[in-house]
């Protein structure tokens, strides 16, 4: 907890003092509050005890105002003597005292001697007695009214003297003094709970509710003054007026001021104020205990400490819990974090694992142990052409099951569901969407998950179409190669061999032209690169020429006793597919397929080809019917005669001489060496070439080769 | 327009007698672009160029007719002399008939720089065809087809797209018969005809 403050302490300090602030605040304006609240009560004391003061004054004032016109008062001081007359002043003052409940009544002749008093029948009675030197007898006399708070010289009492000068006619006989006991008033005021006093014009305190304070001053009284009141023997033989103990502090914000004593051992605090009543020239001072404005402060200044201190736990108590939720934030981040990164490694895995099926050329599906498809990938999907969505749920039979092959492939299907299948995988041939055929090789595994439990088969599918049509197109390619290599019809191969030399008598042309420009403008280093170039090429071309040779040279022929019903047969094999393509029919009319001849398989081979292309090719204009070619062997006087008949125009017969005569030829692009050449093998084998013209039209080539025992 | 640069190219599979061309077409001050296919010379070439070709008919790969068929296809501007072996003039002819330029049989090495310098000169007239027709704005293009198919001003107008008075389209044709140096319609009719490819 601490750290929190001390984490920024540059930023708690504002703080605290901004508490304080709060805190010292409330006080003051709590303390403002009630001090103006006692302020206004001491005004309303005040107000009150003025108005009891003068209401007391008020009530008596009139009083010796009243008396003195009474004709026995004025015949009393006209007759001083008369006994009668005064005893019935006295009556008059005794009676008037106890109607007004005023302390007393007395009359004072010129000379300040009472002459009649209320009191005239008691033992201090003023009868008698000299009051000239009263102030209130020396106003009166001299025609002012007197007013003044004295103790009594007679009575000891104090007393407000109130005096009226007696008139007769212009002349002032006496004066009438009425005493006013402010005892009642004094004793309400000590049972009353705030100190209230009244002061003389001198300072001297002459009423107070706090006896203490009696006959002190407020500041030092002079020495004349001291003496005057000595004189005046208005506080009886009091000579020194001790300074109150107050101490005294004037308040900016409130009229009047603070004054701290001592009451009872007890130190105390009072507001208190100073009223001047002016028709009395006294001081009235009403004092407030500051008790209840200490408390107001303290109890605000307890409450703003209490707020500030319950703010700041509130303040704490938020702090702690952002400082908790940023926790649990930062601990829900990290874990999200965590989650994000064991996401992104699964993705990853994923994403790799999806890579390498996808990337796989081999077709993986598995099956549950009843057969249903519960996963395919994408290569297996392009494999057969359907969508996942199309395979997944299947059992079979399966969409992709050949039509042809049902019964084999259930039976697969069912072994390799039952674990039978052959570990070396077995061939399967499917039905891709579009329909075409896809030759496969499945190898089927049981699929086990990770706890063990066996959930069903994989199988792995190669497509192995593109192999096993490789391996026909090799086989095909092999058989053409055979064929071209040691059956090409001699046409065919002459044109090749026209074509093949012109490529290098047209380079051999070319660098003869070059050379000649290149002599003629002297560049020797070219002329010589492009004479080595004609050198090439010509033997270039003399290769070609060669390699023809050899090919069709009887010379390097291979004798052999051979029977000629399968040589007959190979020759059918290898053309039938040409020959169907062109609507031809080749029919074999072997009177005896056992006759032995002695000669090269692959020359005679490539005889009777060239003859059959020739028939075929003569036919080409011949309605469909007619397209028939007849190979047939008869025995001869001189062997075996070996013919090829066909139905087409036959031989023109001025042509006929000169059919087998080389470069002789009807075709647009033939060379004319394909009849020359059979011939030419032909004879090497120690026969005869023959041509005629048949009846029925068409034309016959037959050779004769002798017979083998 | 003899100064324009042109291009000479030689497409043949065979390797001695592509050099053998080189080397004579050079000794003939001709600079030449050989390629051992019809694939790479595809490849390689901007076929709306001009330019002059000689093509072998017979090649491993790409046979020179479909590479021919290729730029007929592209509209190319290019002059295309093929090289025709034994066998396969009918082809060559056809290919003529569809819009070669001449054949050549192999091995005569002379006709080919017989046949040559035309099919330069063509290939020359072409480019500047070309470049003439490139100054046209797209609006006088549309305006010469259509004054070489000789229709009319006012036909021309309502054909437009969008369309203008025959007014405008007389300015127009001014226009085009100055910048292709054509003095009339028949005149422009004939040129279009000769470069069928301009678009």
């Amino acid at each position: 907890m601490p750290s929190l403050f001390k984490r920024h302490p540059w930023r708690t300090l504002p703080v605290v003092a901004a508490a304080l602030a709060l805190i010292f605040a409330a006080g003051y304006f709590a303390e403002q509050r009630e001090l103006q609240a006692k302020m206004d009560a001491v005004r309303q004391a005040t107000a009150a005890h003025v108005l009891g003061l003068r209401g007391l004054v008020e009530k008596h004032d009139f009083l010796p105002h009243a008396a003195a016109r009474h004709p026995d008062v004025q015949h009393l001081l006209q007759a001083p003597r008369d006994a009668d007359l005064q005893a019935r002043v006295n009556a008059y003052f005794a009676d008037l005292q106890t109607t007004t409940g005023a302390a007393a009544l007395f009359l004072i002749d010129r000379e300040g001697l009472t002459i009649a008093s209320s009191n005239w029948n008691l033992p201090s009675s003023f009868v008698g007695e000299s009051y000239r030197q009263r102030p209130y007898f020396e106003d009166a006399i001299e025609g002012r009214r007197g007013l003044f708070f004295g103790l009594g010289l007679t009575t000891g009492q104090s007393g407000l003297f109130i005096a009226e000068p007696v008139r007769s006619g212009n002349t002032i006989t006496g004066v009438m003094v009425v005493k006013i006991s402010l005892d009642p008033l004094e004793q309400t005021w000590r049972h009353g709970a705030n100190p209230v006093l009244l002061r003389d014009s001198r300072g001297v305190v002459f009423l107070s509710g706090v006896p203490e304070w009696l006959f002190q001053s407020a500041k030092p009284v002079s020495a004349s003054d001291a003496a005057w009141i000595a004189d005046h023997g208005q506080y009886g033989t009091r000579r020194r007026f001790d300074v109150l103990p107050w101490t005294i502090r004037v308040r900016d914000d409130v009229p009047g001021f603070v004054l701290r004593t001592s009451i009872d051992g007890r130190t105390r605090d009072y507001l208190a104020l100073d009223t001047p009543l002016p028709g009395l020239d006294w001081t009235l001072t009403v004092a407030e205990d500051m008790r209840e404005v200490r408390e107001a402060r303290r109890l605000a200044l307890a409450l703003g400490t209490l707020a500030v201190a319950l703010l700041l736990l509130g303040v704490l108590y938020w702090r702690l819990r952002e400082r908790r939720y940023a926790e649990q934030q930062s601990a829900r981040v990290e874990l999200e974090h965590r989650v994000e990164e064991r996401t992104h490694d699964l993705q990853q895995a994923h994403a790799f694992r999806k890579a390498m099926e996808d990337s796989l050329l081999v077709g993986m599906r598995a099956r549950d142990p009843e057969g249903k498809i519960i996963y395919v990938n994408p290569a297996f999907c392009a494999m057969i052409g359907y969508s996942p969505d199309e395979l997944l749920g299947c059992r079979p039979p399966y969409p992709y099951w050949h039509p042809d092959d049902l019964e084999k492939q259930a039976k697969d299907s069912d072994d390799a569901l039952n674990g039978r299948a052959a570990p070396h995988g077995f061939e399967s041939r499917i039905r891709h969407k579009d329909g075409h055929d896809v030759l496969t090789m499945v190898y089927t595994a049981p699929l086990i998950d990770a706890d063990g439990v066996h959930r069903g088969w994989m199988s792995s599918i190669v497509d192995i179409t593109a192999q096993k049509q490789a391996e026909a197109r090799q086989r095909d390619q092999e058989l053409r190669l055979q064929r071209s290599a040691r059956l090409a019809s001699a046409g065919e191969m002459a044109s090749t061999l026209a074509h093949e030399l012109n490529q290098p008598l047209m380079a051999l042309s070319n660098f003869a032209l070059a050379s000649r420009a290149l002599a003629a403008r002297g560049e020797a280093a070219m002329l010589t690169g492009a004479l080595d170039d004609i050198v090439e090429q010509s033997r270039r071309a003399s290769e070609i020429v060669k390699r023809v040779r050899a090919m069709i040279n009887p010379q390097r022929a291979d004798y052999a006793t051979l029977v000629l019903g399968p040589v007959i047969d190979h020759v059918e094999a290898l053309l039938k597919p040409e020959l169907n393509g062109q609507g031809m029919l080749l029919r074999l009319m072997l009177e005896d397929p056992a006759i032995k001849v002695r000669g090269d398989k692959v020359l005679l081979e490539q005889v009777l080809v060239n003859l059959i292309h020739n028939a075929a090719q003569a036919m080409l204009d011949q309605p469909r019917h007619r397209r028939r070619i007849v190979l047939a062997t008869c025995r001869v006087a001189q062997g075996v005669r070996i013919s090829v008949s066909d139905q087409g125009p036959g031989v023109p017969p001025e042509q006929l001489e000169q059919i087998f005569a080389p470069f002789f030829t009807t075709k647009p692009d033939g060379l004319g060496l394909g009849l020359n050449i059979c011939r030419t093998i032909v004879e090497a084998h120690g026969g005869a070439m023959t041509v005629a013209n048949d009846a029925d039209g068409g034309a016959t080539f037959s050779f004769i080769l002798p017979i083998v025992q | 327009m003899k100064d324009s640069p042109l291009t000479l190219y030689v497409v043949d599979d065979d390797e001695a007698l592509r050099r053998s061309l080189l080397l004579l077409l050079f000794s003939q001050g001709l600079a030449v672009q050989a390629f051992d296919s019809g694939e790479a010379f595809l490849e390689a070439v901007d076929p709306s160029q001009p330019g002059c070709l000689i093509l072998d008919l017979r090649m491993g790969g790409m046979s020179g007719l479909a590479v021919f068929e290729r730029l007929r296809a592209a509209h190319s501007p290019l002059v295309t002399v093929f090289l025709s072996g034994h066998g396969d003039i009918p082809m060559a002819l056809e290919a003529v008939r569809s819009g070669a330029w001449d054949w050549v049989a192999k091995p005569d090495t002379q006709q080919l720089l017989d046949k040559l310098p035309a099919a330069i000169a063509e290939a020359r007239a072409r480019g500047h065809a070309g470049r003439l027709w490139e100054e046209l704005t797209p609006r006088e293009r549309e305006v010469a087809r259509l004054v070489g198919l000789g229709q009319p001003n006012k036909e021309i107008a309502r054909v437009l797209v969008p369309p203008c008075g025959p007014r405008s389209v007389e300015t127009h044709r001014a226009n085009i018969f100055h910048k292709l140096q054509c003095a009339n319609d028949n005149e422009l009719g004939r040129w279009l005809a000769a470069y069928p490819w301009l678009r």
